[in-house]
Formats: C-alpha cells, sequence, structure tokens
C-alpha cells in the first residue's frame, strides 16, 4: 500500500520550513549555508515524491542534478564565506551589515 | 584543537515565526489539495532507466522518462566552474599561493598581523 | 516726388539712428556723439516743418495722413484683437513734431556748451539717451493708436529715467530717477488697465479712422459716440451703463496722464527731477515728455468730450495743480526748483483748459509754455554754468550786467510765463481762463460750478505765478552780487547763447499765432491756432479724422452740454477777464519789485512762519507718498510674499517632503542584514499563496 503522496509533501515542507528557519534566525554563515543545503534537499523530497506520484522519472533525474547544483554552490559559498572572514574578521552575518542605506 | 559544539544562544526567535507560518500555510495547501492515488512505478530497473535517460536513451528504458542529455554535460560544466570559483575567492590578490588552511582552530589569526610568511607551513608555526 | 507723408516714419527713425551711432561710436567722435544728435534732429525738423506744410496745404496734395504699418500681432479668430503700429499725420500732430524737434535741435546745440565745455564724462550715454528720448516722443506723437501710443510712452519715462539718473555715481541723481520712474509708472498702471479697457470694448484702439482696401477701420472716439447715441448693445461695457464705463476708461487713462504731466498728485516726482543736468530738464521735464500726458487728452478728445465727469475732474485737477504747485514755488531756494514747480502749475492751466472744453487754449497753452519754459531752462542753465554749478539764488545776484544774452532773454521768457502783454504766455493763459471761465458761466448744474471754481483757483494762480517768476528773476539778476562766483561768473559761448536767442525771440513772437481778443475786436482773421485745428469747413481732413476743432465743439455742445456763457456779453467779458488775469499778473510781478528788486533783499517768506515750513516741505506730499510705499505696500508685499513662500511654494516643498520622508522611513528595510532580507521573502511567499489559496489558484 503506498503512502499517500500529501505525507511526502508534509514532510518536504517540514525539512524546508526548517532550512527557513535556520537561515532567518541563525547568525553564524556556516550555519547559514547548512540551512541552504537542507531547503535544497527538501525540494529534492518533493521532486521524487511527485516523480513517484506520475511515474515519470524525471523528478528522480531531475533531483540528481539539483544535488549537483547544490554541491557547485556550497563550494563557492564557501569560497565567499572565506573572503566574508577576511573582510569583516567575523562569520557573524549580522554583522556584515555594510551594504545598506 | 576544537571546542564542542554548543546550543546556540545567540538566536534570533522572532523571525522564526516568519518559517512557522510558512509551514502553516503550506501543510494547509497541501492536505487541501486532492491528489488521488499515486501511480507507482512499473517493474524494472530505477537506477538503468536514469540512466538511460541521462544518454537521451529514453526509448531503451524500462520507466518513462524525459531525455536529459543537454543538462548532464552542462551540470558538468557548472560544476567545473565552481570549482574554478571557489579557488579564484580562496585566492589573496597579488598571490599565487593558496592559502591552506589553518591548523590551530583559528586561534593564531587574531594575533596575525605583520608575521605573513609564518603560518604558512604545515606544521602551524610556533605556538 | 513722394510726399511729405512718406518721410514721417524717418522724423523719429533720425534720432533713433543717433541713438545707436552715439551708443556705439560716441567715444571715437570729437563730441561724443553731440555731432549725430544735432544733425538727426535738424533733419527731423526739416521734415517736421515740410510735414507742416504739406499739412497747412502748402505742398503736396494730401492734407492729412492715417494709415497702419505693421501688424504686429495678428488675430485670427472671430473678433479677436490685431494689434498694429501706424502713422497719423494731423494738423495737431503736425505742430507738436515742430515743437518737439525743434526744441530737441536747441537742446542738443545747449549741451554742447552745458555738457562738452564743462568736460563732463560718459556723454556718449548722454547724447544716446537724449537720442532715444528725442526718437520715442516724436514716435509716440505720431502714433496712430493707443497702444502704440502707450509704448512710446513707457519709452519716454525709460530715457526720462536714464538721463534724470545720468550722475548715477552720486547720491541724488540715482534715487531721484528711481523715484520719478516709479511715481510716473505707478500712473501708467492705470492708463495699461485703461488701454486694455478700450481695446477690449472697442475692438480697437486708432484714435481716428483708417481707410482700408477693405473698408474703413473706425476709431474708439467714433464707435463710443455711435454708442452712447445709438445704443451700446454692440460694445462691452462691464454691465455699466455706456457712459459711466466711457467714464471709468477715461480716468484710468487719465492716471497715465496725471503722472506724466506731473498733476496732483503724481507730481512729487518733478522736483526730484531737477538732479538730471539742465539741458534733460528743459527738454524733457519742460517741453516735451511732461506734455506727452497732455498730447494724449487732445489726441483723444473726442472720447473724453463723451464723459462730463471724467471732463469735470479734469479741470478740477488742473485748476489745483495750477494753485498748489504755484503756492510752493514762491518759498524755494534753487533756481531750478522755481522752475519745476512752475512746469507743474503751468500744465495744470493746460488741464483746466481741456477739462473746461477750451481744445484751442489747451493746445496753445501747450505751445507757448513749451518755448517759454526750455527758454527758462536754458537761461538756468546758463547761470548755473556761470554760477559754476551753485544752484542757490540767495547766493547769486547782479548778473544782469555780466550775462545780458541771459538776461535779456531770461526776461523775455519770464514776462511770457507771468502773463505780461504782448508776450506768448498772456495770449495763452488768458485764453485758459477766458474758456474756464464763460463755460463755467454757460453751463448748468455741478459741471458749471466745477468750472467756475477751477477757474478761481487758476487765477489766484496767476498772482502767485507772477510772484514767484519775479522774485526768481529779482534774486538771480538783480540787486548786489551775494557771492565771490558772482561776482566773477564764467562766461558762457555761443553754444549756450544761440539757443536762448533763438527762443527768447521765440517767447515774444509765438503769441502771435492766436491773439483772440485782438481778432474779437478787431474782426481780422488773425487766430492762426484756431484755424489751423478747425480745418476747414466742409469736407478734408475734419471729416475723415474726426479730429478737427468743429467737431469737438458739437459734441462739447450735444453730448457734454456745456456750453458757453457770457455774462457782461461777448467782447466785454473777453476784455475784462483778460484785464483782470493782467492785472493780478502785474499784481504779484509789482509785489515780487518792491521785496526783492532791491539791492540787498532779504527771505521775505520767513514771515510766514509756520506756513513756510508747510511750502518747504511740499505740503509733506513727498513724506505721505514714501509713508504710503513703506507703511502701506510694503506690509502688503511682505504678506503676499510670505503667503507665497509658505502656501505656493509650501505646497511644492510639501510634495517633495512627503516623497522624502516616505523615502527615508522606507530605506530602512534595506538594513543590510541578510537575515531580515530572508524574513520578508519568505512573509512574502507566505502571503502570496494564502492570496492564491483564497482566489481559487489565480486564472
Amino acid at each position: 500500500m503506498a503512502i499517500a503522496t500529501q505525507y511526502y509533501l508534509l514532510l518536504s515542507a517540514a525539512v524546508f520550513c526548517i532550512g527557513v528557519y535556520g537561515v532567518l534566525t541563525r547568525s553564524n554563515a556556516l550555519i547559514f549555508l547548512m540551512s541552504v543545503e537542507l531547503m535544497l534537499n527538501a525540494a529534492n523530497i518533493n521532486l521524487v515524491a511527485f516523480s513517484f506520484h506520475y511515474g515519470n522519472l524525471t523528478g528522480q533525474v531531475f533531483s540528481l542534478f539539483v544535488m549537483a547544483l547544490a554541491a557547485a554552490e556550497v563550494a563557492v559559498g564557501i569560497g565567499i564565506i572565506l573572503v566574508l572572514y577576511r573582510n569583516f574578521d567575523d562569520v557573524d552575518v549580522t554583522k556584515a551589515a555594510t551594504m545598506r542605506w | 584543537m576544537t571546542s564542542r559544539p554548543r546550543l546556540a544562544t545567540d538566536v534570533n526567535y522572532v523571525n522564526g515565526l516568519a518559517a512557522l507560518a510558512l509551514f502553516a500555510v503550506m501543510a494547509y495547501v497541501f492536505f487541501m489539495a486532492e491528489l488521488g492515488q499515486p501511480a507507482g512505478f512499473p517493474d524494472g530497473s530505477i537506477v538503468a532507466s536514469i540512466g538511460y535517460a541521462m544518454f537521451n536513451m529514453v526509448d531503451q528504458a524500462a520507466i518513462e522518462a524525459e531525455s536529459f542529455l543537454v543538462a548532464f554535460i552542462i551540470i558538468a560544466l557548472v560544476l567545473d566552474a565552481a570549482l574554478d570559483g571557489a579557488v579564484t575567492l580562496a585566492r589573496r590578490e597579488g598571490d599565487d599561493s593558496v592559502v591552506t588552511a589553518l591548523t590551530d582552530g583559528g586561534r593564531r589569526l587574531a594575533g596575525r598581523g605583520d608575521d605573513t610568511d609564518e603560518a604558512t607551513g604545515p606544521d602551524g608555526g610556533e605556538d | 516726388m513722394a510726399g511729405a507723408f512718406d518721410f514721417v516714419p524717418a522724423i523719429a527713425a533720425l534720432p533713433f539712428l543717433a541713438f545707436v551711432v552715439s551708443l556705439f561710436a560716441g567715444q571715437y567722435m570729437p563730441k561724443r556723439g553731440a555731432e549725430a544728435g544735432i544733425l538727426a534732429t535738424a533733419g527731423s525738423l526739416v521734415l517736421s516743418i515740410w510735414t507742416a506744410l504739406t499739412v497747412a496745404g502748402i505742398t503736396g496734395s494730401a492734407t492729412f495722413y492715417n494709415e497702419n504699418f505693421y501688424e504686429w500681432v495678428v488675430g485670427v479668430a472671430d473678433g479677436a484683437l490685431t494689434l498694429r503700429f501706424g502713422v497719423l499725420v494731423d494738423p495737431l500732430t503736425a505742430l507738436m513734431l515742430v515743437i518737439v524737434s525743434l526744441i530737441s535741435l536747441l537742446v542738443h546745440v545747449f549741451s554742447l556748451g552745458y555738457m562738452n565745455d564743462e568736460g563732463e564724462t560718459g556723454l556718449p550715454r548722454y547724447y544716446a539717451g537724449l537720442g532715444l528720448f528725442t526718437a520715442s516722443m516724436l514716435a509716440f506723437v505720431f502714433s496712430n493708436n493707443i497702444l502704440m501710443a502707450f509704448m512710446f510712452f513707457e519709452l519716454v519715462g525709460l530715457c526720462s529715467y536714464l538721463l534724470i539718473g545720468f550722475w548715477f555715481r552720486e547720491d541724488g541723481p540715482p534715487s531721484a530717477a528711481k523715484k520719478a520712474f516709479l511715481v510716473t509708472r505707478f500712473g501708467d498702471y492705470f492708463f495699461l488697465i485703461g488701454v486694455v479697457g478700450i481695446l477690449a470694448t472697442f475692438g480697437t484702439g486708432l484714435f481716428a479712422p483708417v481707410e482700408t482696401a477693405s473698408g474703413t477701420m473706425a476709431s474708439f472716439p467714433q464707435l463710443a459716440e455711435q454708442a452712447l447715441e445709438e445704443g451700446a448693445e454692440a460694445i462691452y461695457t462691464a454691465g455699466y451703463g455706456a457712459q459711466t464705463w466711457m467714464t471709468i476708461l477715461g480716468l484710468l487713462v487719465l492716471g497715465g496722464v496725471v503722472g506724466k504731466s506731473a498733476q496732483f498728485p503724481l507730481h512729487t516726482w518733478l522736483p526730484d527731477a531737477m538732479e538730471g543736468p539742465t539741458p534733460v530738464s528743459a527738454l524733457i521735464h519742460a517741453a516735451t515728455m511732461v506734455a506727452a500726458g497732455v498730447y494724449l487728452v487732445a489726441r483723444m478728445y473726442g472720447f473724453y468730450l463723451l464723459s462730463p465727469t471724467a471732463l469735470a475732474i479734469i479741470a478740477l485737477i488742473g485748476g489745483f495743480t495750477a494753485l498748489f504747485a504755484a503756492t510752493m514755488g514762491v518759498v524755494k531756494q534753487e533756481l531750478k526748483q522755481v522752475l519745476a514747480y512752475s512746469t507743474i502749475s503751468q500744465y495744470g492751466y493746460m488741464m483746466l483748459a481741456l477739462g473746461s472744453g477750451g481744445y484751442v487754449a489747451a493746445v496753445f497753452h501747450l505751445t507757448t509754455h513749451a518755448v517759454f519754459k526750455a527758454l527758462l531752462f536754458l537761461g538756468a542753465g546758463s547761470v548755473i554754468i556761470a554760477m559754476h554749478h551753485n544752484e542757490n539764488m540767495w547766493d547769486m545776484g547782479g548778473l544782469k550786467e555780466k550775462m545780458p544774452v541771459t538776461y535779456w532773454t531770461f526776461l523775455s521768457g519770464s514776462l511770457a510765463l507771468a502773463g505780461i502783454v504782448p508776450f506768448a504766455g498772456f495770449w495763452s493763459k488768458d485764453e485758459v481762463l477766458f474758456e474756464a471761465l464763460i463755460h463755467g458761466f454757460g453751463t448748468s448744474g455741478m459741471l458749471g460750478t466745477v468750472y467756475l471754481l477751477a477757474y478761481a483757483m487758476g487765477l489766484l494762480a496767476v498772482f502767485f505765478t507772477g510772484l514767484y517768476t519775479f522774485r526768481m528773476v529779482y534774486l538771480t539778476f538783480h540787486g548786489d552780487a551775494r557771492s565771490e562766483t558772482a561776482r566773477d561768473p564764467e562766461p558762457v559761448r555761443w553754444n549756450v547763447k544761440g539757443p536762448l536767442a533763438v527762443l527768447g525771440i521765440g517767447a515774444a513772437t509765438v503769441g502771435f499765432l492766436n491773439m483772440k481778443p485782438v481778432a474779437e475786436l478787431t474782426g481780422l482773421h488773425i487766430d492762426f491756432l484756431h484755424k489751423w485745428v478747425n480745418g476747414p469747413e466742409e469736407g478734408g481732413w475734419p471729416e475723415a479724422l474726426s479730429t478737427g476743432l468743429h467737431h469737438y465743439e458739437t459734441l462739447l455742445h450735444d453730448v457734454t452740454h456745456v456750453t458757453a456763457g457770457y455774462p457782461l456779453g461777448e467782447t466785454t467779458t473777453l476784455l475784462v477777464s483778460a484785464a483782470v488775469s493782467l492785472g493780478l499778473a502785474l499784481a504779484g510781478v509789482l509785489l515780487a519789485r518792491r521785496l526783492y528788486g532791491v539791492d540787498e533783499p532779504v527771505e521775505h517768506t520767513d514771515k510766514l512762519g509756520g506756513a513756510k515750513t508747510l511750502l518747504m516741505h511740499n505740503y509733506y506730499q513727498d513724506e505721505y507718498q514714501v509713508w504710503l510705499a513703506q507703511g502701506v505696500t510694503v506690509p502688503i508685499a511682505r504678506a503676499a510674499d510670505k503667503f507665497d513662500q509658505g502656501v505656493v511654494d509650501g505646497v511644492v516643498n510639501g510634495v517633495s517632503s512627503v516623497s522624502l520622508f516616505t523615502g527615508s522611513r522606507f530605506r530602512r528595510i534595506q538594513s543590510g542584514v541578510v537575515s531580515n532580507y530572508a524574513a520578508l521573502m519568505t512573509l512574502s511567499l507566505a502571503l502570496l499563496l494564502v492570496v492564491f489559496v483564497v482566489l481559487g489558484g489565480g486564472a
């Protein structure tokens, strides 16, 4: 008996919102990146769930690509955090607030 | 030397309510949707079918899929570009060597100002 | 051979050319521009005389001219106005052209002695100003519509400002120039409203009808007369009755006249205008510019005759000003000041004449006054040169033997001013008073009473005129010299004596133009001026232009209901009136002789006590006007400024400050903290989803 798709979607929403929570509340840039990863993986869960729902493998292939992209993004993100640290002496995102009015 | 992870105490909880609100809305939407029963997959190797889909050999796949060759090549390029980007960002200005990671837990960096040639070695220099 | 009328615009163009030459090339010329001015005004004089001869019918074929030259605003829609420049030449114009160009020529020659020989600097500017003034005055004289006349009226005022303030590096002249400009401008404001009113009411500003290929363009006096006779439905009268509206228009235009001709209450600028060089005073503030106002009333006399109220006011202003200024002239110590008040007073006589229906008398007095007042000013200029620019009469004395030409010509002018027979002023002033008297007796109702009142004031002024004139003569020329400079005055040259001689002969003889009493007594037709402005009895220019004396007399009788009444019979009234005014003038002269014709005169006016202070302070009119400007106008201006800055500018600033304020509050969203941005995005996403849920997923 297959699990109804709504529950997969609910799981995906929960993981996504945990990721959003992390982005909104944490001040450490590395934790920030981890939360972004969580969000990407939540999207993956969503894609796979719908792939099963429609019986089409497109969703799964797509989620593979998403994972590769997530990796690429993290690579660049780490580089950015490195430069951020160099300029602000801290990885606190709330400290790096000079690009404002 | 690393210190053990501690529970974050400097968290700003107020912003998190937005995440909660988003979860509530999404949950509501998902449960109100009429999706029907999932179709499931027929017999056959899923992974093999994914492989065929990657190389535009969809007709040989057991399970229905779409062609993803172009996306495959592009992802390869993107990963390559990301790697180069990461290396470029890690470089300092006017410096050709890649800065290696410090292994002293960052305690030295706060004191560093003028002795730039000391900590480049893997042994970490004096302590 | 082209007629004189084709060259009439050149009469004004030649002095304008002299203006341009003096302005740009004056510094290179040996006389600093005077040569151009003298040549130009001589040319204008020749052309003016030729024009006058043509009008008289002696040369050429036509005797009048009224053409539009140039349309500078073309009205397109139905009933839209078209504004034009044009030239009108009729006997009045021709007479005035000759007067203006003659006086201007003589003043230019005199300036060689007063300005060049005295080593004044900045003369190109001076001769440029004189040239521009002459050009604008001549163009004003031959303007054929009221808007063009207004433009040149203003230009003449500008030249007056420039010339009064010629010595602008001192304190007095620029202030006097500003005062002259502002006071006349105040009057001209009403004039402009009047011009707009006339154009709006009648659709035309023409003084006399113009014959064009497509019919006759009527003039506004004609249209006004028609409206009064037939009913005023065709014209716009702003809700008033036709005659009331025309009175209002006439009084508005009178505002400009009162300002320019220095009548009460806008007379305060003329005594201060004496700060300018004396030739300027002679040309502008004696003979020509102040005549512009009176000339304007004479030009549109057909319009003023339709309104008895306007005429009464003109007569009253004239008579009052004549007396008012004459009393002030009695106590003045400076030579030119006496002459300034004398000018104000004599223009009062002209206004009195116009108001009481004496058109010929007004024009005659305008002519004679131009001659003898210019003479007196030039004579004063000669004395001033001699006295090294000390004008105080109490420092003069005994100049008679040392400056004979000046003395005899000045005496000729003074006798004319005082009105002693047979000099010019006697004939003209007597005619003014006679007209006022008979129209006062003949007209019924308030108008007649007003005329008699004005006549009484004018008559009393004759006594004062004689008094101050000869006080001036005795103090300046007779007695013992009271200062070193008077004992040893600087000699003057031919360029000063020449014009004085010409005008001196003029003051003695120009009265023979219109010796009405002699004409009446002997039956000889020697009232030449009367015939000049009357024209032929049938046809000719009076019929074509409606500006003839006969037409005016008809209007005077039929519309204004002014009639002549001879209380003692026609000839006797004439002789008695002449005798009375002559007697009063002689009384004034003899009193002046008794008081001041001694070797060492004293200031007898001190005996007047408090009255003298009042007169010396010009009845406090200057203080009153300054108070009006400072106490009344400045607070109003301040309030208006506050309104402008607070409300009008405030609205504009408020709009911008609202946007600035909103912007400054809005930009705080860009806090630079990433988490805030993420929070905003999340909230917006949640909100968007809710909206989609509510709307059912959109279309």
